[in-house]
């Protein structure tokens, strides 16, 4: 029987005794005084009386029973409640635990996921082109690259039959990276001409960003458009200031950048190459080449925000060589050494009448450089002096040239983004289903190159080379993205002296001004 | 032109040549914050006055097995202050970025304070959790990090192993079997002491946590003595975290004598001082004796004593596949 029939029917007998005994106490005490003990015996009814006397005894000590069973089963149930209670808190207690170590687990493999995250190398692709970097950033591989596609269109100057056209300009991969973590390389071979040249191929060791120690073929410091980045430059072709300075070569430099480049140096020592020459990967001759600059931007760090894109400084180079033709300048647009005008067409040559032109004794250089970045104003200006000792192996005479060249350019972010010698990021990329355009830059410049007037006759034929020239140019940059930009510019150089007969550079070209339109698509990442 | 290189080179170095702050690198075990955030102070203080330098300590923290493989693989710590010896054994012997005899060029071993291993439980102790049999109760819970990583875990193992081995009359396979069911009793295993004390004190995960003495005291002041008691087993191990300067990045960082004075100034009255503030126990004999009353009597073992130093313990135990592999399954 179940406890709780039990309990009923215990009640219920319960209800049926309980009144019994009360009629019977009732009965007895009807009289209202106080019962004696009937004797058992009466006459005739004394064996009914304790017939019900026993009946009633049995009856009070079933009850008895009964209430102790209750009792009993009372204290059992509690018990029992007390018992499943504790259970139920153990179990609960028990589920707590559980689902904090769950939690706890979960929490552990989540920092152990991090870790494992931040361990792993990166890979990233976009607008600075592939890079591959371990975790802790100590080796670090990019893949960039430059690709320029140029038209020239020259007008008036029929007697020129191969100078319009498309040409590919510039096609380089560059590769570039760091290894353990103070070590840095690049390599960038152009493909853009007619042979395959190597640019850059340098290691560079980071002591200190103000103490750094470059090792290999690069950009001699000298030239303020020079150094400028080949996507950055505001025209196609650099100004004729550059026909003064050296491109690159192969040299050891110590450099760096002092309080965030508030003040940056470099000091080295190259095999030394002629005015606008890219070394030929060896040294030529004995004689070493010393080049030095020094650049400030005084107010980079303060908070004068109009002069703090205002960078002044001065660079050279000296060299004293023996003879050597590679000292000379470039031959670009002709078959001698000499200088070319921004169409690149060589204006002016070492092309005496006699013998050819070596160069022999001290060469040296200075320009002092400057410019200023100021929201979408642009400035930048240079001078340049390129001394160069020659000798005529015709007959030996000698002269110290005197050969100096400047130019000012200048340029306006019309869409409003800020200029800097970094180049220009449009804060609206172009995407015409939203009406974004990029940014829109005009740009303008003037530049003056003057030859010695030492140079004639010995040196250089009067009659077809020029002993001066002016070249003004204006244009268009459209920056598409940050990856993407679009040239239009238009050069118009006078020359002074020369134009004479002639049907090659630089009578050809010095014959009328040179006048070129420029375009270029450019990709870079 | 040429004068007027050299000038050019002349004048940028000098102007290079500032003087700059003096920055060190502290790589520490996973208990030791609160240490070396007053203890660094203190340095730093000292070696104001004695040299006008500013000297700023950074703190790396972590398991000690763990920060040691990071200063292996090219964490450029000055210096080093692990859990225990074999850690730093492990950094000369792999990476060479100090001597393979870097214990003898300090005091004690390198080792400027001592520990031991005791247990936190909850207030009141309700699971009656007196010694290391009770920890191996199959109704008790235990918290403790992973002996992978950790070099706590490490000492709270072998303190287990070691009183295994004197209540069985060093039976290996019993005192095995006790770990063993140590283990089994553990439902998480954080890298570091630390993050166990987290487990115990913060996510209230298990009914006992086997932790450095020094952590069991900073977790009951830090959470409050309401909250926890600290029980002293009959017998623990003496733990002996030691510190070295690692050399060639002390070098590397020109940072040699800061670091070397860091490590000594540890020996210092102050360094000691600061050390039994933080729950260490002091080598110093009269500022040990100063911090006496804070710790419990416990009878101690050593590493050298019970197993043979650490590099037989770590080789038999913790190496790849050693005893701790073999019986413990996550």
């Amino acid at each position: 029987m179940k406890l709780n029939q039990l309990l009923l029917v215990s009640f219920a007998g319960l209800q049926f005794i309980l009144p019994a005994l009360a009629a019977d106490e009732t009965a007895t005490n009807s009289t209202g005084a106080a019962q004696a003990e009937i004797p058992a015996y009466t006459a005739g009814g004394g064996t009914a009386q304790s017939g019900e006397a026993a009946e009633i005894e049995a009856l009070k000590k079933e009850l008895r029973e009964l209430g102790q069973q209750v009792q009993t089963l009372q204290q059992q149930r509690d018990l029992d409640q007390q018992t499943n209670a504790a259970t139920a808190t153990g179990q609960i207690q028990d589920l707590d635990q559980k689902v904090r170590i769950l939690g706890r687990q979960r929490e552990l493999d989540q920092e152990a996921a991090v870790a494992a995250a931040k361990a792993a190398p990166k890979l990233t692709v976009g607008s600075s082109g592939f890079t591959a970097m371990s975790a802790d950033s100590n080796f670090v591989f990019s893949l960039k690259g430059v690709l320029q596609v140029d038209s020239r269109t020259f007008f008036n100057d029929t007697a020129i039959k191969n100078n319009d056209g498309f040409l590919l300009r510039r096609a380089r991969p560059i590769f570039q990276g760091t290894v353990d973590r103070d070590f840095d390389f690049r390599f960038t071979p152009d493909f853009g001409g007619s042979t395959v040249q190597i640019f850059d191929a340098y290691g560079n060791y980071r002591y200190q960003p103000w103490a750094q120690l470059r090792v290999g073929k690069f950009k001699t410091p000298e030239g303020l458009e020079q150094l400028q980045e080949d996507v950055n430059t505001s025209f196609n072709e650099r100004s004729l200031v550059t026909d003064l300075v050296p491109n690159r070569d192969v040299g050891i430099q110590l450099w760096g950048d002092i309080h965030g480049g508030v003040l940056s140096y470099a000091a080295g020592i190259f095999n030394g190459v002629g005015d606008a020459q890219n070394s030929a990967n060896a040294a030529v001759e004995n004689e070493v080449e010393f080049a030095g600059r020094l650049f400030v931007q005084p107010f980079k760090n303060s908070d004068l925000a109009p002069l703090q894109g205002l960078g002044l400084g001065v660079a050279g180079t000296s060299q004293n060589g023996t003879s050597n033709p590679r000292d000379l300048p470039s031959t670009t647009g002709g078959t001698l050494p000499g200088y070319a005008t921004d169409g690149q067409q060589q204006f002016f040559a070492y092309n005496p009448s006699n013998g050819v032109v070596a160069a022999s004794g001290e060469h040296w250089r200075l320009s002092p450089q400057a410019y200023y970045y100021y929201g979408p104003l642009s400035l930048l200006g240079e001078y340049a002096i390129s001394d160069q000792e020659v000798r005529s192996t015709f007959n030996g005479a000698r002269a110290d040239l005197h050969n100096t060249a400047w130019e000012i350019s200048g340029g306006w972010v019309l869409t409003g983004e800020k200029a800097s010698f970094a180049g220009i990021t449009p804060l609206h990329p172009f995407d015409p289903h939203n009406g974004q355009w990029g940014a829109l830059q005009v740009v303008g410049r003037y530049a003056e190159l003057d030859i010695d007037n030492s140079a004639f006759p010995v040196f250089a034929d009067p009659v077809r080379s020029a002993s001066a020239a002016q070249a003004w140019s204006a244009g268009l940059n459209w920056y598409l993205n940050k990856n993407l930009r679009i040239n239009a510019s238009f050069s118009h150089t006078t020359f002074t002296g020369g134009g004479g007969a002639g049907t090659v550079a630089p009578a050809i070209v010095t014959r009328q001004p040179e006048n070129v339109f420029f375009t270029r698509v450019q990709l870079s990442f | 032109m040429k004068t007027f290189f050299k000038i050019l080179l002349v004048g940028a170095l000098a102007v290079a040549a500032d003087a700059r702050e003096i920055k060190l690198l502290n790589v520490s075990y996973d208990p030791t914050r609160e240490l070396y955030q007053d203890y660094n102070a203190a340095f730093a203080k000292y070696w104001q006055a004695k040299t006008g330098n500013n000297v700023v300590v950074a703190q790396s923290h972590g398991g000690s097995g763990k920060q040691a493989q990071s200063v292996i693989n090219g964490l450029e710590a000055d210096v080093v202050t692990l859990a225990l010896a074999y850690d730093i054994d492990a950094i000369a012997r792999q990476a060479q970025l100090l001597p393979a005899d870097w214990q003898k060029r300090l005091p004690h071993n390198s080792t400027p304070y001592t520990s031991t291993i005791v247990f936190l439980v909850r207030k009141g102790n309700p699971k009656h959790i007196k010694d290391w049999d009770d920890v191996v109760r199959t109704n008790v819970v235990v918290v403790t990090p992973n002996p992978k990583t950790s070099g706590g875990a490490r000492w709270n193992y072998l303190a287990a192993w070691a009183y295994a081995l004197d209540k069985y009359g060093h039976d290996d396979a019993k005192a095995r079997d006790f770990v063993k069911q140590l283990f089994k009793n553990v439902p998480v295993l954080d890298s570091g002491a630390r993050g166990s004390t987290t487990t115990f004190a913060e996510r209230g995960i298990g009914d006992v946590l086997l932790a450095w003495e020094n952590e069991a005291y900073l977790a009951s002041k830090q959470f409050g003595a309401d909250k926890f008691d600290i029980v002293t087993p009959s017998l623990s191990i003496l733990a002996e975290p030691p510190v070295a300067v690692v050399d060639k990045m002390a070098k590397k960082h020109g940072t040699t004598d800061v670091a070397q004075a860091y490590v000594e100034y540890l020996y210092s009255d102050e360094g000691q001082d600061i050390a039994g503030r933080n729950f260490y126990r002091p080598r110093d004999a009269k500022v040990a004796a100063k911090y006496a009353s804070q710790f419990s009597p416990v009878k101690l073992v050593t590493v050298d004593e019970v197993f043979g130093g650490w590099q037989k313990a770590q080789k038999t135990h913790f190496a790849d596949n050693g005893v701790f592999d073999q019986i413990f399954q996550p």
